[in-house]
């Protein structure tokens, strides 16, 4: 396979996790290569976010091994702060520093974490603000701005590390309709740029335009994965089928 | 699993609480409360013309009492300034404490909160004053200030606490995910904004330990009630003198809590 020849930027195996009796992941295996984009789809409570969020360690596992870019992240010798350094991730609920202007939230952790100085911080922050199309709100508070700007926000932020991975827990899901698309927009760009994405959402039309592989998860397990063309024509898993049914 | 637990939760809470809350200050003057004679305007205003017109018509013994005042005025704010500051810091590591997930941290600070809350400030400052004296002198100021920080350190916990939790969660997950340290993302992100919650409990407070600061005028600390108390057993004026103390301990925590009201209203504006 021509996969094995690349890098893996996630490697997890046998990955269990539980909410007390509950078995958000069962057993899960999933390796991410450098460049890759992994969209993940399945009903709410299937574990898709939970096993987003223990890529970064914001969930802990009970058990199995997850290593991101050749760390594993679950032995205590690892910074988990240098791991997270290099992952960065985009919430449902944006996430965005009240409290800190659009051009803050962008320049606060690479003063902080990368040690950055400020005016370089703030250059970077602009040329940012200009990709993802908000340089005119650079000094404006986030609350005055509409769900989709504030998400732009909370992707321009994450970008302003550098990361090497991202990471989108359903980043289109609280917004309004009319607002999903330039969100989208933002984030096909990056995908065509090379970034390593894993992405959590239902929107179909955006795996089928940038997604390597598609991920169906039930049960806190991968019941099936393929090209988003296999998905939208037959999926072989019963659930996959009727969840593809459901949402488009 | 996130949606789960949220929806469990929503359904849960059920019909909302009805909270009672009762401030220990004197009432805080609300906006909607607009009319020329409320509460708040006639006793503070009322207080005022008192003391002028008792100054004015009955010059003796008024005016010797006001003049006997200032001193101890000075020494009761001292005491609450420097009270609060302490305190203020007492219950930012007590708050962090309570939310520490290391057990032993978290139970410190659980049992300092539990001990002080169950003890009245009046013993504490006995026991600071009287009681240690048995192993080491404290000078009565400090053992004023060490007592009453001690005291609403504790309290002060409580709200750092509650101001820090009313932050959601998300904030503390975004910090951390840019590689942000525990303490960063408290100082960046987390403090920064359960300020504005935190403020308005701290100034009432505020108000309540200036009040409570009368308690010091056992030791021989003289503040404005320990002044009076001097006034009055030299002159045997007793009415006189605790009528003015009254009166001007009233106009102080009025005139504070006004402040205070000011100062959430504005919070709240933003």
């Amino acid at each position: 396979m021509q996969n094995d020849l690349r890098r893996k930027m996630v490697e997890m195996k046998n990955v269990s996790k539980y909410f007390g009796m509950l078995k958000a992941l069962d057993d899960v295996s999933l390796d991410v290569y450098e460049g890759e984009k992994v969209v993940i789809i399945g009903p709410s409570g299937s574990g898709k976010s939970t096993l987003l969020r223990s890529v970064n360690k914001l969930e802990e596992i009970n058990s199995g091994s997850i290593i991101v870019d050749g760390l594993e992240i679950n032995d205590p010798k690892t910074n988990i702060n240098k791991v997270r350094e290099e992952v960065g991730m985009v919430f449902q609920q944006f996430n965005v520093f009240p409290h800190k202007t659009v051009l803050e939230n962008l320049t606060l952790a690479q003063v902080v974490v990368r040690k950055r100085p400020k005016k370089e911080a703030e250059q970077v922050a602009m040329d940012l603000l200009a990709k993802v199309g908000i340089t005119d709100k650079a000094h404006v508070y986030p609350t005055k701005l509409s769900g989709g700007q504030q998400q732009r926000v909370a992707i321009a932020r994450a970008l302003a590390m550098q990361p090497k991975l991202m990471l989108f827990d359903e980043p289109t899901s609280a917004l309004d309709p009319e607002m999903i698309g330039e969100v989208l927009d933002v984030m096909v760009k990056l995908a065509r740029e090379g970034m390593t994405m894993i992405v959590v959402t239902h929107e179909m039309g955006f795996a089928r335009e940038v997604a390597d592989r598609v991920i169906f998860m039930d049960f806190g397990r991968i019941l099936e994965e393929g090209s988003p063309e296999h998905f939208f024509k037959a999926p072989t898993n019963e659930r996959a089928q009727q969840f593809m049914r459901q949402i488009l | 699993m996130a949606e789960i637990k949220k929806q469990k939760k929503d359904q849960q809470e059920g019909p909302k609480k009805v909270s009672i809350d009762v401030g220990d200050g004197a009432a805080i003057p609300s906006k909607e409360d607009v009319g020329l004679f409320t509460a708040w305007r006639v006793a503070f205003f009322g207080a005022i013309a008192c003391i002028v017109y008792l100054a004015v018509f009955k010059p003796d013994p008024y005016v010797e009492i006001l003049k006997f005042l200032p001193d101890g005025i000075f020494v009761t704010f001292k005491v609450t300034v420097l009270s609060i500051l302490f305190a203020l810091v007492i219950g930012l590591f007590t708050g962090l404490g309570r939310i520490s997930k290391n057990k032993l941290i978290n139970g410190t600070a659980s049992l300092y909160v539990e001990v002080i809350r169950g003890i009245p400030l009046l013993v504490q400052l006995f026991y600071i004053y009287y009681a240690l004296s048995k192993f080491v002198h404290v000078p009565d100021m400090a053992s004023a200030v060490i007592a009453m920080a001690v005291c609403y350190g504790a309290y002060m916990g409580e709200i750092f606490r509650a101001g820090i939790q009313s932050i959601p969660k998300g904030q503390a997950e975004a910090a951390r995910s840019l590689g942000m340290t525990p303490t960063q993302s408290m100082y960046h992100v987390i403090l920064p904004q359960a300020v504005k919650t935190i403020l308005p409990p701290v100034g009432n407070e505020f108000v309540a330990l200036l009040k409570d600061s009368s308690l010091v005028s056992i030791l021989a600390v003289a503040d404005l009630l320990r002044r009076g108390r001097e006034y009055a057993s030299e002159s045997f004026n007793y009415f006189e003198a605790y009528t003015v103390i009254a009166l001007v301990y009233l106009i102080i925590t009025l005139f504070l809590s006004k402040l205070i009201s000011i100062m959430e209203e504005k919070i709240r504006a933003e």
